[in-house]
């Protein structure tokens, strides 16, 4: 049988490579774009000071898309080495987009990306330019297939269950890619990257201009990083409102545990500004609420409701007990595939088999399942209340904070006053970390927030573990970590010497020489190192 | 044979395909990475070798993952059967190959003597041992692995880390890891001049005749190997489970394919032909000649490990008629049917892409052009 | 203060167009949507950058104006 440790762990493993891999992700789905359009900005005028923009932006992309791609590798194979009973259960429609962002993206972008770093003086300008958008598009494209692929385990459409080989089957691939949870939560992932870019250039710009480097470079930087956040903050919360609409529908539980909802109530729906749940007791220890706005926000109408946790527990108790039966005539059809009795009993609860799976981890003879072990599986159908609920408020509060920043940090540079904003200058800097904050925060709402399931409804994650032994676990566990500890150090460390080294100046000013670009032409305006600002 | 039947095998060989580019262009840089230490002597020499890679790597990379996405979309049973009886085994391959993309971006950063050679040794870890590790895979599907399955197709594996170190799988790493040893050495002659021109060509001499001698080894010693025999199945292009079949063993089954089909001996023919063509190639001083006839090499070990090895894909040493074959591990043919049209759409793409990438980059790198140059490894 | 109430007026602003695609988008045609939306982010953005080289240039013609605080000339002290 499973040991309980293993899955633990296994999840343990899964939470840490996932959430260490999508540090750098995010950052490279923005910066990627910024690139595109500073480069854009360089083939259109013509100016030599965007070409050294590019490169220098481009240097840092590669200190992160390295770490990246690494990291990357471990999350495409790890669904095989450690959520083994995962991978066949549901490889017939998990795989395919696996494979297709192989096919269609990731070799674009991983190709196309050599070219765009060595490529600068063997191609022509445009050629460089369309190279340097196909990176941006790859990269996009590519997590475009992986949440296509998330958002079957979320909402899984397209695909059901085949009793003669025991595992989930395509049945539309239309289904599958237009999934709205896969789109909503393609977009708002992919926006939350450009959030994140734009708040890497904003700061580090901002760091440039608070020592007076780099100045001609630093403003047009941050003039571009805050025009794309400002856009994409208002992008990325319409999305991240549309995402909550559609799981609504999809994934009460996650919601509900979203909003700390213990109890169904009727509508207008209030909302839980700030609560402390406590999953032990199913209620919330103080509460501060804002009137109708939940109906609001999760349906757009005054009169919705969505079921509250006590709700959702009384129906998977019934779907519990409609799944039991499933999972008995699977047995019988796994060793004779064409008993008629089976397969009409099979057939006829298939809807609830992952709900018989659920119970299963309690009652591994389901003929003697009792009473209090469905009702023990049923409070397993919750996800942990207050980590979700939390993550949730922080990501939205991290979200809207760089909202304000942007459209701040906006009308500052297009009035051409950010230079003699100091204090602001010095906010930017501490901004750089908030993105990424919020990026994990958001990780954990949308896969904290399924549990207990891998495969919403249909596959628990106590069963999608590969039966690896603890040591096994406890090996690869501590591997991961040191390596992983390593790899952070070195990136935080080229990452800052990069940045104090800062881009290449044609008359020496502020970064130490080290690479004088022999292909540019002398500019024309003169730099003062210190003190009197020349600008123009 | 009915749509699914001819899905399934459709998929077999697209798989090798695809392993056939993963061998020779990962390969090839990983075999760069082995050698980097001997035909670089110097820091610029070992520059000017990072850098004659260093455009294509990334992109060579991604055979690798796509060989994972697509055995995990056409056969999920034998990714996620195979991915988690290996698992010390895969650790070992994943961690030596993320360190990869992080030596080549990160080594030349710093001047450092001391950190520089420290990343040629990471770069020479993570060479050579995911080329030992793919091919002891390789030669552990002749062996069989160890594991079974529940009702609910749950797997277990009941082996052992060293057991999958036996030394028919060890002979096979050594094969691999000798063929892109050979692989790398004429990318050498491709891009460099001079000396380490010269230390390239010396080593695709030894590295091919290495191959040449292994490969014939395999072959002989394939004949004392137990071999498998599907024997009652439920029948080709059936929907079906590993539970329902009927496997036994023979010693030199194996080489049953091949005495069905006699024209199949032309495939490990084309193996030794398209070494030994590499060898010759070099040592005339043709390398891009040779690096074709390397890379045809490689079409010629691995399709005579898939014609020996056809139907099974992962025979189960636990219980052999839980064996894996191409008939019981795919996906739907619905699945395969939209795979093959991504596949046809895109790999054509891929290799053009990649051509011009080549083509773009063409040339040799001498320490005189990495000097002016700031986007150099 | 002038400053912040532009801020706030911003802000309104960019709330409002939030709630609107909000509403709009309930079941929004996504994809598309991102396909829209990127290229505009990635345009509005460049030309910001482009016009402030033409603000520069513009102010590098002709003397700065007395008062630096309405100028729009780039970082003129």
């Amino acid at each position: 049988m499973i040991n309980g440790t293993v899955v633990d762990l296994s999840r343990v493993q899964f939470a840490a490579t996932a959430l260490y891999h999508f540090l750098f992700v995010p950052l490279t789905l923005g910066l990627s774009f910024l690139l595109a359009a500073i480069e854009t900005v360089y083939v259109t005028t013509g100016k030599p000071i965007y070409k050294r923009m590019a490169m220098f932006w481009s240097r840092l992309f590669m200190i992160n898309f390295a770490l990246g791609v690494a990291t990357g590798l471990t999350m495409e194979f790890q669904f095989g080495t450690n959520w083994s009973f995962y991978s066949s259960f549901v490889g017939d429609i998990f795989g395919a987009p696996l494979a297709i962002e192989g096919l269609m993206a990731f070799f674009m972008e991983s190709t196309f990306v050599g070219l765009m770093v060595f490529g600068w003086d063997r191609l022509r300008k445009g050629q460089h330019l369309a190279v340097t958008w196909l990176v941006a598009l790859g990269s996009n494209l590519s997590a475009l297939w992986i949440l296509v692929a998330n958002g079957f385990m979320q909402d899984p459409r397209g695909a059901k269950f085949d009793p003669v080989t025991m595992r989930m089957h395509l049945t539309s691939f239309q289904q599958l890619i237009f999934s709205p949870d896969a789109q909503s939560k393609f977009v708002h992932t992919s926006i939350a990257g450009y959030v994140t870019g734009a708040m890497f250039v904003a700061g580090i710009s901002a760091f440039y201009m608070l020592r007076n480097r780099h100045m001609d470079i630093a403003k047009r930087s941050f003039r571009i990083a805050v025009l794309f956040g400002v856009l994409a903050t208002v992008g990325v919360v319409t999305l991240g409102d549309a995402l909550g609409f559609v799981d609504a529908k999809a994934q009460p539980t996650k919601l509900a545990a979203m909003e700390g909802l213990w109890n169904s109530r009727p509508a207008p729906m209030a909302f839980n500004l700030i609560a402390f749940p406590e999953q032990a007791e199913q209620k919330d220890v103080g509460a501060v609420r804002v009137p109708m706005v939940l109906s609001l926000l999760v349906t757009h109408s005054l009169s919705g409701t969505v079921p509250g946790i006590d709700t959702l527990e009384q129906q998977a108790v019934q779907k519990i007990q409609n799944g039991i039966p499933a999972v008995e005539a699977l047995k019988v059809l796994a060793h004779d595939p064409q008993d008629a009795a089976a397969l009409a009993q099979f057939n006829a609860h298939r809807a609830d088999l992952g709900y018989g799976f659920l119970v299963q981890r309690y009652a591994p003879h389901l003929s003697e399942v009792t009473p209090a072990q469905i009702e023990r599986a049923a409070k397993d159908t919750i996800p942990p209340v207050a980590a979700v609920f939390w993550s949730f408020r922080f990501m939205v509060g991290l979200g809207l904070l760089m909202m304000a920043f942007f459209v701040l940090a906006t009308l500052y540079s297009l009035r051409n006053r950010i230079q003699k904003k100091r204090w602001f200058l010095k906010v930017a800097v501490w901004m750089i970390p908030v993105p990424f904050l919020a990026n994990e925060a958001g990780w954990l709402v949308a896969e904290l927030g399924r549990q207990p399931w891998t495969v919403y409804g249909v596959l628990p994650t106590w069963m999608s573990a590969s039966t690896h032994s603890v040591g096994y676990m406890v090996f690869s566990l501590i591997g991961f970590v040191t390596l992983y500890s390593i790899f952070i150090a070195i990136e935080m460390y080229l990452m800052i010497r990069a940045i104090r080294l800062g881009p290449s100046e044609p008359g020496g000013d502020g970064a130490a020489g080290t690479w004088p670009p022999p292909t540019l032409a002398p500019r024309p305006v003169p730099a003062v190192p210190y003190g009197g600002n020349v600008e123009g | 044979m009915d749509t699914f039947a001819i899905l399934q095998v459709t998929w077999w060989l697209l798989l090798g395909v695809l392993l056939i580019g993963l061998a020779v262009m990962v390969g090839m840089d990983m075999g760069v990475g082995t050698i980097l230490r001997y035909v670089g002597r110097s820091d610029v020499e070992r520059r000017v070798a990072l850098n004659i890679i260093g455009p294509h790597w990334d992109g060579n990379q991604v055979w690798f993952i796509l060989g994972g996405g697509a055995i995990f979309a056409a056969f999920p049973l034998i990714y996620a059967t195979a991915f988690s009886g290996f698992y010390v085994v895969m650790l070992l391959l994943l961690w030596t190959m993320i360190l990869r993309p992080i030596g080549f971006e990160y080594r030349s950063r710093i001047e450092h003597p001391a950190w520089r050679n420290a990343w040629d040794w990471v770069l020479l870890v993570s060479g050579a041992v995911p080329m030992i590790v793919l091919g002891a895979a390789f030669g552990n599907l002749f062996r069989g692995v160890p594991f079974h399955f529940d009702w609910d197709m749950t797997s277990y594996y009941t082996g052992s880390f060293l057991g999958l170190l036996n030394p028919f799988a060890l002979m096979t790493g050594v094969l691999s890891l000798s063929l892109s040893v050979m692989m790398g050495s004429l990318t050498i002659m491709n891009g460099a001049e001079g000396p380490m021109y010269q230390r390239a060509r010396g080593l695709v001499q030894v590295a091919a005749a290495a191959a040449l001698v292994l490969f014939a080894l395999g072959g002989i010693w394939v004949h004392a190997l137990a071999g498998y025999q599907l024997v009652g199945s439920p029948g080709e292009g059936v929907p079906q489970t590993p539970l329902q079949q009927t496997v036994t063993l023979a010693p030199g089954a194996w080489l049953h394919n091949f005495s069905v089909d006699p024209l199949l001996w032309l495939v490990p023919l084309v193996g030794f032909a398209g070494v030994i063509g590499a060898a010759l190639a070099a040592r005339a001083g043709r390398s891009h000649l040779g690096w074709w006839s390397g890379a045809l090499g490689w079409v010629g070990v691995i399709g005579t490990a898939g014609s020996a090895l056809f139907p099974f894909m992962l025979p189960s040493s636990a219980d052999p008629s839980m064996s894996l074959t191409l008939w019981n591990s795919s996906s739907s043919t619905l699945t395969l049917l939209w795979m093959i049209g991504f596949t046809a759409v895109f790999v054509p793409l891929i290799l053009w892409y990649t051509s011009w990438a080549f083509w773009v980059m063409r040339g040799k790198v001498t320490p005189e052009s990495l000097a002016g140059d700031e986007h150099a490894y | 203060m002038r400053s912040f109430l532009y801020f706030v007026l911003f802000l309104v602003i960019a709330l409002l167009v939030t709630v609107l695609t909000a509403i709009l988008g309930d079941e929004g045609a996504w994809y598309f949507a991102w396909l829209v939306g990127t290229t505009m982010i990635v345009l509005v953005s460049a030309a910001g950058g482009a016009m402030l080289d033409a603000n520069e240039e513009q102010a590098a013609q002709s003397p700065p104006p007395a008062e630096p605080r309405r100028s729009g000339a780039g970082g003129a002290e």
